[in-house]
């Protein structure tokens, strides 16, 4: 029964340490400081997006309008910087991508429209709105704090990295500890019986969405500081990214079922691969194949681990 | 006589978990063998094991005395041993001649079916059972009962030895089961096995010519049908004596419910009554009465078009089910599957989800709290469970009622309604719901009890509300219901 219960985060953390071991034999590399450093630095965008993800697909949504929604922070973030200086525009641009959620949200959860649809309506036209701000041009960001955030340490360790940890914290607390979190998951598990045991299912979902928005601007924030620039391409196909990583963290596609420790984890497996592809020098192609492989396989495996 | 199947000394363990064990028991042919016990006494290992799903841990299978091992459940078919489950496996698309014959469809020289000679086929074999189905309509369009037929005829174009039918009447009304048995005893008479599984013993006693009794995964009793009775069974079953439940009707408090004139259109019209502190009104009816309908609309989740609800006193309105609890009305639903249970998550979760307020300080929930809380009330309603971590969903059906009964009373309801509370339970746990409603009624709760047995209703009730095509038809006194008295009122036309 323990067995059960553990099995789809245990699987994960084994496939992990598995690949670290086996990462470090390819790669004298891989096992440093700056390295490891950097691969947290580089999973921290798609790590910020999996953990909004991981609430969505925990009520059994999907949110697909993520890296649109973050490529409309982007561009908000740098054409907003220079004429109202950078906290009004990092907090309108949290607020679009928030409100985008809420869009999202009411639609799911108050018009009843499939998830997969409404929100593949919310990326074309968060997209759209991103290419229509800044007329399909990128927009330099010329700030020096800003540029600091994205590339900076904090205490030795890069502050995307910080930001992410942090989502985790709140995130794990929220889901854990708090009646709302609960609910997301009862919500997820049997919709029915958690509308008929009291839960305010349909603002519940809206809010999902909502927090989902916020994570994928605030991955936007990270993004722009750390490239210095608000294109309207930013986070093309990331919602892919982080599904991928949510499911490999175990999470179940049918609600009710994951955590976003497993996310967190799921989200290091494909970034350790990546990483080792990389330090052996594997064709960026090929990379794309193993990728897409390890998914199918590590879900497989987690399914039959979940089974016995 | 050689039995056709039987397995002696069977032990079978699920991760530490004893579920069968020591087991002896045989099919011989030409006999009806009735297997009876209650829920999570280890019926469905044993037929599972039967038909080659798992495979025996300790002892041995014998198939005509000769020691056998079946695989998989093709093994089992291949050797003659078909099991017919209560969720039917047939294709709905495919016609009944399709379905009989699917894997093994009589073919023409070039390979491809041949449906002149599969039609002729299947017509006689259905002739043989006496089974009236035209063999070319679609099974989806069949009712259950035909679907039954149907899937009993493969199982025989299979040429089936031993047929083991798993509560096969569960889904049936009267006049089917009374088919279902004819066709039973033509296939006894053809020389086959039979295990019958059922909840309803008089059906063992019409059918079967032995019975085995099983209990916590041991074998408490075995005799042949006519050297027994009910009792016999029940207490094999069991292992406890049922508690007689003659009494007066409760000395009730004040109103604590009451509905006056509430309708909804197209479901229920001018429905009136109360219900009191301290008493168990029953709501009667036939399916379709409107009595749960009734209910859905007391706890908000569905807007009543006329009329009011008064609590103690005060006409209150309910939008949903989060206000229906925190003015202290709490439902247990008819459907537990599909409205009660959230299937993958832990007991304790699914204890605490309609009353998370009460473990939550600050907007945290205080974790310490809510489970030394599920511990106890685990222990009140004696749920049988590995522990408050096991998910719900690896319960049997009445240690999930009583989870579901937890969570109800988790919000310290003064109104609890409770729909079909004991369906799909088995004995035992029956008995421990009825204790536990009675003893919530005499701490003062009011309780409005729907249920669609007569038996259960006469015993529990103080009052009976009988509903006809969505009206209060009559309201009986518990001196004047009778079985009769509420059948006249729910069945009859004004």
């Amino acid at each position: 029964m323990l067995r059960r219960v553990g099995a789809g985060r245990l699987g994960g953390l084994i496939a992990l340490v598995v690949l670290i071991v086996i990462a470090s034999l390819l790669s004298d590399r891989f096992l440093t400081v700056p390295n490891l450093l950097n691969v947290l630095r580089q999973i921290a965008i798609v790590g910020i997006l999996a953990m909004g993800m991981t609430f969505v697909i925990l009520t059994a949504g999907i949110d697909l309008s993520i890296g649109s929604i973050l490529g409309l922070s982007v561009v908000l973030y740098a054409g907003l910087l220079e004429s109202w200086g950078l906290p009004v525009a990092i907090t309108l641009g949290m607020l679009a991508g928030a409100g985008a959620g809420l869009v999202n949200g009411i639609g799911v959860a108050y018009a009843g429209i499939p998830a997969f649809i409404m929100t593949l309506g919310m990326l074309s036209f968060a997209r759209g709105l991103a290419f229509i701000y800044t007329g399909g041009t990128p927009i330099p960001i010329l700030d020096e704090t800003f540029y600091n955030f994205g590339n900076g340490y904090f205490l030795g360790i890069p502050i995307p990295a910080l930001v992410l940890i942090a989502t985790l914290l709140v995130s794990a607390f929220v889901l854990g500890m708090t009646p709302f979190g609960r609910s997301v998951y009862g919500i997820g598990s049997n919709e029915e019986a958690a509308r008929m045991s009291g839960v305010p299912v349909r603002l519940y979902k809206t809010v999902v969405y909502v927090i989902s928005g916020g994570l994928a601007a605030l991955a936007g924030v990270v993004y722009s500081s750390q490239l210095g620039i608000g294109t309207p391409i930013a986070g093309q196909g990331y919602e892919l990214d982080a599904i991928a990583a949510v499911v490999v963290g175990g999470t179940s596609l049918f609600g009710g079922k994951g955590s976003v420790w497993g996310t967190f984890i799921g989200t290091l497996i494909i970034g350790v691969l990546a990483n080792t592809l990389n330090l052996n020098g594997v064709d960026p192609f090929v990379q794309q194949l193993v990728k897409g492989a390890l998914i199918v396989v590590a879900v497989f495996g987690m399914s039959r681990a979940n089974r016995t | 006589m050689t039995p056709l199947l039987a397995v002696r000394g069977l032990g079978k363990s699920f991760s530490g978990n004893t579920v069968l064990s020591d087991l002896d028991f045989a099919v011989h042919a030409g006999e009806v063998q009735a297997l009876v016990g209650e829920n999570g006494a280890g019926k469905s290992t044993l037929i599972k094991v039967l038909g080659g799903v798992y495979q025996p841990d300790r002892g041995e299978l014998l198939i005509d005395g000769e020691p056998a091992r079946l695989r998989s459940p093709r093994d089992a078919l291949a050797r003659g041993i078909v099991v017919i489950q209560q969720e039917l496996s047939l294709a709905p698309h495919l016609s009944a001649e399709e379905n009989i014959f699917l894997g093994h469809f009589p073919t023409t020289r070039f390979g491809t079916v041949d449906h002149g000679e599969m039609r002729r086929r299947a017509k006689e074999l259905l002739e043989s059972l006496s089974i009236e189905i035209d063999p070319s309509v679609p099974v989806g369009r069949l009712s259950i009962a035909q679907q039954q037929m149907v899937e009993i005829a493969k199982a025989i174009s299979l040429q089936a030895k031993v047929l083991v039918l798993d509560e096969p009447t569960a889904v049936l009304d009267e006049k089917r089961v009374a088919t279902l048995f004819a066709l039973v005893a033509r296939l006894k008479a053809q020389g086959l096995g039979i295990v019958f599984i059922s909840h309803h013993l008089e059906e063992v006693f019409r059918i079967c010519d032995r019975v085995t009794v099983l209990r916590d995964g041991r074998k408490t009793g075995e005799a042949p049908i006519g050297e027994i009775d009910q009792e016999w069974l029940v207490a094999r079953m069991i292992g406890r004596d049922f508690p007689a439940h003659a009494r007066q009707a409760r000395r009730s408090g004040k109103p604590a419910l009451e509905l006056r004139g509430l309708s909804r259109r197209g479901e229920f019209e001018d429905v009136s009554f109360a219900v009191h502190e301290g008493e168990i009104v029953g709501l009667a009816g036939l399916v379709g009465a409107g009595r749960t309908e009734v209910a859905r609309a007391i706890v908000g989740l569905a807007r009543p078009s006329a009329g009011t609800i008064r609590l103690h006193g005060q006409d209150v309105r309910i939008d949903d089910p989060g206000t229906a609890a925190r003015l202290g009305i709490s439902y247990l639903t008819e459907d537990r599957k599909a409205q009660g249970l959230l299937p993958n998550r832990p007991v304790r979760e699914n204890a605490t989800i309609s009353s998370l307020g009460r473990f939550t300080r600050l907007g945290v929930l205080n974790l310490v709290r809510e489970r030394t809380y599920v511990r106890d009330m685990i222990g009140k309603l004696d749920v049988r469970s590995a522990g408050m971590g096991t998910e719900i969903r690896y319960l049997s059906g009445g240690n999930q009622q009583k989870v579901l009964i937890g969570r109800a009373l988790a919000v310290e309801p003064k109104v609890l309604i409770v729909d079909e509370p004991t369906r799909g339970v088995d004995i035992g746990a029956k008995q421990e719901i009825y204790a536990l409603i009675e003893q919530l009624v005499a701490r003062g709760v009011a309780i409005v009890l729907i249920s669609s047995e007569m038996e259960e209703v006469l015993r529990l009730s103080d009052r009976i509300v009988v509903l006809r095509r969505g009206r209060v038809a009559t309201t009986l006194s518990r001196e004047e219901a009778s079985e009769e008295t509420i059948m006249r009122s729910a069945a009859l036309a004004a």
